[in-house]
């Protein structure tokens, strides 16, 4: 659970101040997915930033109902920021090892996440071996190693291409499903938020700020066939015009 | 591979071999390498010459390991007190501009003729390559590995010993290389300008008498010290690279 309240951001202060984030309230539920997209400049990455405690809020308040004080959230970056040292177990690995997991406990879960993100063969494998979208699944397992309630992702598979784009993003469905985690992803894609969302946050920029969200009812799980379904086409339409609208 | 470059240095030494008697080469200008082969055996026999290179590896031991450590550890320093940087840049600059050998002098004025002026001008040189690729190592970290640590909630400490020195490693080395050749120049050059043991003394000795084999058996004593020294270095970096990864 995540509760956002008249949470802003400023950047400078008195004439020269550059509001990055409007005040926005917003409440997300235990196992959501929640999409936020918007044009460049609209304050999303800003906002899941300050949700992950990566930047303070100039105001309001974030309230994250998870007892996991230490680490409270896991976090996906744009480009994987793997640590180019360590290999693919290393860099899963590493958040355990940074938190005093016995290191049996974290051969077996480190193991769990290769299998769950689909890394097997690959665990002694050097970031710089990697292609970009194994690099994001190493990401993904890591940002799921001390299993934090929430996952946070900011555009986590625009480096890679359509394609594996694409196989990604059910994968990521399939992670979802499987561990129950409340997401919250980011991205520029319109198509992208409304395939994974179980909600759409639309953002405008100048200044950034929340327009609308959107429930989605599409029918779960969301396969090839949601992509050609009348109901997904429309909501990707209202979406867009919804973007466009917020850019005048 | 390691055969190829030996054949490289094999042929070298033949034709090194095979020029001194074809062009009748005198012996006091360039002896050919079986007689400067002789020459080091003899030394080692007759001269002590394994107690004089204990002396210059001595030397240059204990001067990189001072001079690197104090690099090290200033760095970290400034990295973390950035005025303190402030503060001693123009001194560091100073003992880095003015020529080593000119500061070779008054160390031994000081010191005396024993280890003790070597080992420091030793770590003088040292220090800065050092101290410079581990402070531009510790200051450039990846912007997005500082988020990284944010996320995890990293102490200052895990963030020093898990992102932060491993990142700053490869430059480390970089320059650890740079000052192992510098350090290597300083050992001789004390010793050439006052000493009574050393490989340098040797090399002063043999000049003095006109003995060229031994001086240019000091020059190729000195270059497998150099070929060692860079080995060490290269195995250090790959125990410390698996260390990390």
């Amino acid at each position: 659970m995540i509760r956002i309240e008249q949470v802003s951001k400023t950047f400078g202060q008195g004439k020269n101040s550059v509001v990055a984030l409007a005040p926005l309230d917003q409440f997300i539920g235990e196992g959501e997915f929640i999409a936020i997209v918007g044009p460049s400049g609209c304050g999303k990455s800003t906002l899941l930033r300050i949700v992950a405690g990566l930047e303070t809020a100039t105001e309001g308040r974030i309230t994250l109902g998870t007892s996991q004080l230490k680490r409270p959230v896991g976090f996906v970056f744009q480009d994987a920021v793997l640590l180019p040292w360590k290999t693919v177990a290393g860099n899963i690995r590493f958040p355990l090892d940074t938190s005093g997991v016995p290191r049996k406990v974290g051969d077996r879960k480190v193991e769990e996440l290769v299998e769950l993100v689909g890394l097997q063969g690959f665990e002694n494998a050097l970031p710089k071996q990697l292609s970009g979208g194994m690099k994001q699944r190493t990401a993904i397992a890591r940002a799921l190693a001390d299993d934090p309630a929430i996952l946070l992702m900011d555009e986590p598979f625009s480096a890679v291409d359509l394609m594996t784009r694409e196989g990604l993003n059910d994968e990521l469905l399939r992670i979802w499903q499987a561990t129950g985690k409340t997401i919250l992803l980011v991205t520029h894609s319109v198509e992208e938020a409304a395939y994974l969302g179980t909600k759409v946050m639309v953002m405008s920029a100048r200044p950034g700020r929340l327009r609308k969200t959107y429930d989605v009812a599409l029918p779960s799980p969301r396969t090839e066939e949601t992509k050609t379904s009348a109901d997904y086409l429309d909501l990707v339409g209202e979406l867009k015009h919804m973007m466009r609208d917020a850019d005048r | 591979m390691f055969l190829r470059s030996l054949l490289g240095l094999a042929g070298f030494v033949a034709l090194w071999g095979a020029a001194v008697p074809v062009f009748n080469i005198p012996s006091y200008l360039l002896p050919g390498p079986i007689e400067v082969f002789d020459r080091i055996c003899f030394l080692f026999e007759r001269a002590e010459l394994a107690g004089h290179i204990q002396v210059t590896v001595l030397e240059i031991f204990w001067g990189f390991l001072l001079g690197t450590f104090t690099g090290i550890v200033s760095a970290i320093v400034f990295a973390r007190i950035p005025v303190l940087l402030r503060i001693f840049t123009p001194l560091i600059l100073l003992l880095q501009t003015v020529p080593k050998i000119a500061i070779a002098p008054l160390l031994l004025l000081w010191l005396g003729l024993g280890l003790a002026p070597k080992v420091v001008l030793v770590a003088i040189v040292s220090y800065f390559p050092v101290m410079t690729a581990m402070l531009s190592g510790l200051r450039y970290i990846d912007k997005s590995f500082t988020d990284l640590a944010g996320v995890l909630r990293l102490t200052p400490w895990q963030r020093f010993w898990h992102v932060e020195l491993p990142s700053a490693l490869p430059g480390l080395f970089a320059g650890a290389t740079v000052a192992s050749t510098l350090a290597m120049t300083a050992a001789v050059i004390g010793e050439l300008m006052g000493a009574n043991k050393g490989m340098g003394f040797m090399l002063a000795t043999g000049q003095e008498n006109a003995d060229t084999a031994t001086v240019i058996g000091m020059v190729i004593l000195l270059a497998f010290l150099g070929w060692a020294f860079f080995s060490m270095l290269e195995y250090l970096r790959k125990r410390m690279e698996d260390r990390f990864s």
